[in-house]
């Protein structure tokens, strides 16, 4: 458990009266790749917004690294600058190209100087594909591309953690492929990676462990050979049965 | 009571009438021979209609039986008419007289019987026509002197100068076209010589540009405060801290829910009466930005809860603070997104300056009234009119033209940069879907529509 990178405790998150997560404790040892399965308003899209605070836990602790993530006390912009995120809807930034959208926060956050910021972009979009397209604006890119530069942006500030969070979701089925490819080879690089999906090949490729949520709790986990094919409990027979 | 109105009323008649004679006899006073005289025009531009005024005492040792007044070349005597006052001493006496408009332009006026020697001339000739171009012209005057051996001999009463100015370009060009047989003919139709008398337009234009400068400086001045203070209120109005949120509430309804003529008033008079006194044009300044701030507000504030959440997170988890995610990521959305409203209030700002006339602002509605009142005719409107087109016919058609371009960037149709090939399968930036929402292979994705929920009518207001 040393190796731990994410630590989450007895995790709570609730809006108002409705109570999303009720308890999830995990942990995420550094490399792995974490696959979290789960019907629509399980937690799962939640328990990951916990994790960089985009939601505020209502208790439990998350730590990252040796930093809790929901104290007050922590200054939540540096440990949001190491743990990256791609979201289902891509949120590029529609007034930036390409590069311009993978050097903002390495010039205002990282303070990297315009050159380096430059070769690193450039770098992390040729990295998934995109060495053509450095130039063009996100409404020139199909969402396919689109969601390859959010994740090129979100790589070109050294993350330790990759959060992924429905990123295929929103895609033309044609354009999954490209995105899962970027993300297959990201984990065959050793990123740690937090995945949100119902890309069912992609997580019995990719995975190093499946978690199953279901309202909001984790009910099952594992590798995913033994959550996918001898699932324990009814709930992820269920939901298993339904999506296949 | 009635009657001693009327009596007092005779006594300031009769009074006013010595003052006028004890004038024209100190005017005389030395009383040596006409040419201690001296001529007057009325007007201080040349090429006008104007009265000439000849003061003159007759000579000591002659009557006088004719007076010639040889106007030089250039000057129209063609419809003059003559009023002539003669005394002697104080008393006024009767004088007969007869007027001729000779072939040279003279002006000759005969007396019968002849005006007795000593006695006080008062001449006005009206409506002599000036030559345009000014300076001193000489006007010879020849008089028939009858001596008291009824002899009569010519003699002249030299000297006598009138001096005036050469009319700005643009009068001296009025007066031109009031001869033109065309401008004539056009102003035989009543509407346009009401609206577009070519007299006037010529003179209004110049007179008006003063007037237009200012309330282009009124607006130049006053919006980019309002800009400012629009920004601080919009994010007053967004504050985490209730009672912040709330003055910057109060503040817009106020402003947006009270008319621009009621809030200047408030500032011309108001203030005044409370003891702060700015000078006007500043007063009209701060009026149009606290006005304007209001509007702007809340089209920023629209503008910035328009852009969709998901991009404040995307630069959030970039570790991005809140002011560098506006800085970077909001606001520059947000300026291509409120650019064409704040247009729209720009040109209504402009247009409100109007109102300003009504606490005696210098700007060009109060020009072209002044004009309008001072002339009796509507064209200086039509001119005023035009400058202010001038300004908003092409913002008009520029918010047209930003409309249209963010309609194309945010639909995702623009084209890809020039010089390179073909962009690919294309698909607006997605929509962010519920969380969960769509189980795989269940169709195509969420987001395929363009993002664009800011209306941009809910922002604009109706004129106002």
């Amino acid at each position: 458990m040393a190796d731990a990178i994410v630590r989450i405790k007895d995790l709570h998150k609730a809006f108002g009266s409705l109570e999303v997560l009720k308890g999830v404790d995990m942990d995420v040892q550094r490399g792995e790749v974490v696959v979290i399965l789960g019907p629509s308003g399980s937690g799962k899209s939640t328990l990951l917004r916990c994790v960089n605070r985009l939601e505020e836990p209502t208790g439990g602790e998350i730590w990252f690294e040796d930093v809790q993530v929901n104290s007050p006390k922590t200054n939540i912009n540096e440990v949001r600058e190491r743990i990256g995120m791609v979201f289902q809807s891509f949120n590029l930034f529609p007034h930036l190209t390409a590069k311009g959208n993978v050097m903002l926060a390495q010039r205002k956050v990282m303070k990297r100087d315009k050159a380096e910021a430059e070769r690193i972009a450039v770098e992390q979009l040729t990295r998934v594909g995109l060495a053509d397209r450095v130039d063009y604006f996100p409404a020139q890119l199909s969402g396919g591309q689109q969601q390859r530069v959010a994740i090129a942006r979100a790589l070109a500030m050294d993350p330790h953690v990759m959060l992924f969070d429905e990123v295929t979701s929103a895609l033309d089925p044609e354009l999954v492929r490209g995105v899962l490819d970027v993300m297959k080879e990201l984990a065959k690089a050793g990123m740690t990676m937090l995945v949100v999906t119902h890309e069912m090949g992609f997580a019995r490729d990719v995975a190093t462990r499946a978690v199953f949520m279901d309202g909001g709790v984790i009910v099952e986990e594992g590798s995913p050979a033994e959550v996918f094919d001898h699932p324990q409990h009814e709930r992820t027979k269920d939901f298993l049965g339904h999506i296949s | 009571m009635g009657d001693r109105i009327v009596r007092s009323m005779r006594l300031r008649r009769a009074a006013a009438g010595a003052l006028l004679i004890v004038l024209m006899l100190s005017v005389a006073a030395p009383a040596l021979a006409m040419s201690t005289s001296r001529i007057t025009i009325d007007q201080k531009t040349g090429g006008l209609q104007t009265r000439f005024t000849y003061q003159a005492t007759a000579d000591e040792d002659a009557g006088v039986d004719r007076i010639d007044f040889l106007f030089p070349e250039g000057f129209d005597t063609e419809d003059v008419y003559v009023e002539l006052t003669l005394l002697d001493g104080l008393k006024r006496i009767k004088a007969d007289y007869e007027v001729e408009i000779l072939e040279s332009g003279a002006v000759s006026i005969s007396f019968d019987p002849a005006v007795p020697a000593k006695s006080n001339l008062f001449i006005e000739v009206y409506d002599v026509i000036t030559p345009i171009a000014g300076g001193t012209y000489e006007i010879p005057v020849e008089y028939e002197a009858v001596t008291t051996d009824d002899d009569t001999e010519t003699r002249k009463d030299p000297g006598l100068t009138v001096t005036y100015a050469t009319p700005p370009r643009q009068e001296a060009l009025s007066r031109w076209l009031e001869n033109q047989s065309l401008v004539r003919s056009w102003n035989s139709v009543k509407f346009l010589n009401i609206f577009f008398k070519p007299q006037h337009i010529v003179v209004a234009f110049p007179l008006l540009f003063k007037g237009w400068l200012k309330s282009l400086s009124l607006v130049l001045l006053a919006f980019p405060i309002s800009i400012i203070g629009g920004l601080l209120i919009a994010f007053m109005k967004m504050a985490k801290i209730a009672p912040v949120r709330w003055i910057a509430s109060v503040y817009i309804n106020v402003i947006r829910g009270t008319p621009l003529f009621l809030q200047i008033f408030v500032v011309f008079i108001g203030f005044r009466t409370i003891g702060i006194r700015l000078p006007d044009f500043l007063s009209a300044v701060a009026v149009l930005s606290f006005n304007s701030s209001a509007y702007l507000a809340e089209i920023f504030r629209a503008g910035i809860q328009s852009i969709s959440r998901g991009q404040f997170e995307a630069a959030s988890s970039l570790g991005m603070t809140y002011w560098q995610a506006m800085q970077h990521v909001i606001i520059p959305q947000t300026v291509r997104r409120v650019l064409p409203t704040m247009t729209s209030e720009f040109i209504l700002l402009f247009k409100d300056t109007a109102l300003l006339a009504a606490v005696g602002i210098f700007e060009l509605m109060m020009y072209s009234q002044n004009y309008v009142a001072r002339n009796a005719n509507l064209t200086a409107f039509t001119v005023a009119a035009i400058y202010y087109l001038i300004i908003t016919i092409p913002l008009i058609n520029l918010v047209g033209r930003l409309e249209a371009r963010l309609a194309q960037s945010e639909g995702g149709s623009s084209a890809p940069p020039k010089g390179r090939h073909k962009r690919g399968v294309l698909l607006g930036s997605g929509a962010a879907a519920p969380e969960g929402a769509p189980a795989p292979g269940l169709g195509p994705a969420v987001g395929s529509g363009p993002q664009v929920d800011f209306d941009h009518s809910a922002a604009k207001h109706e004129s106002r």
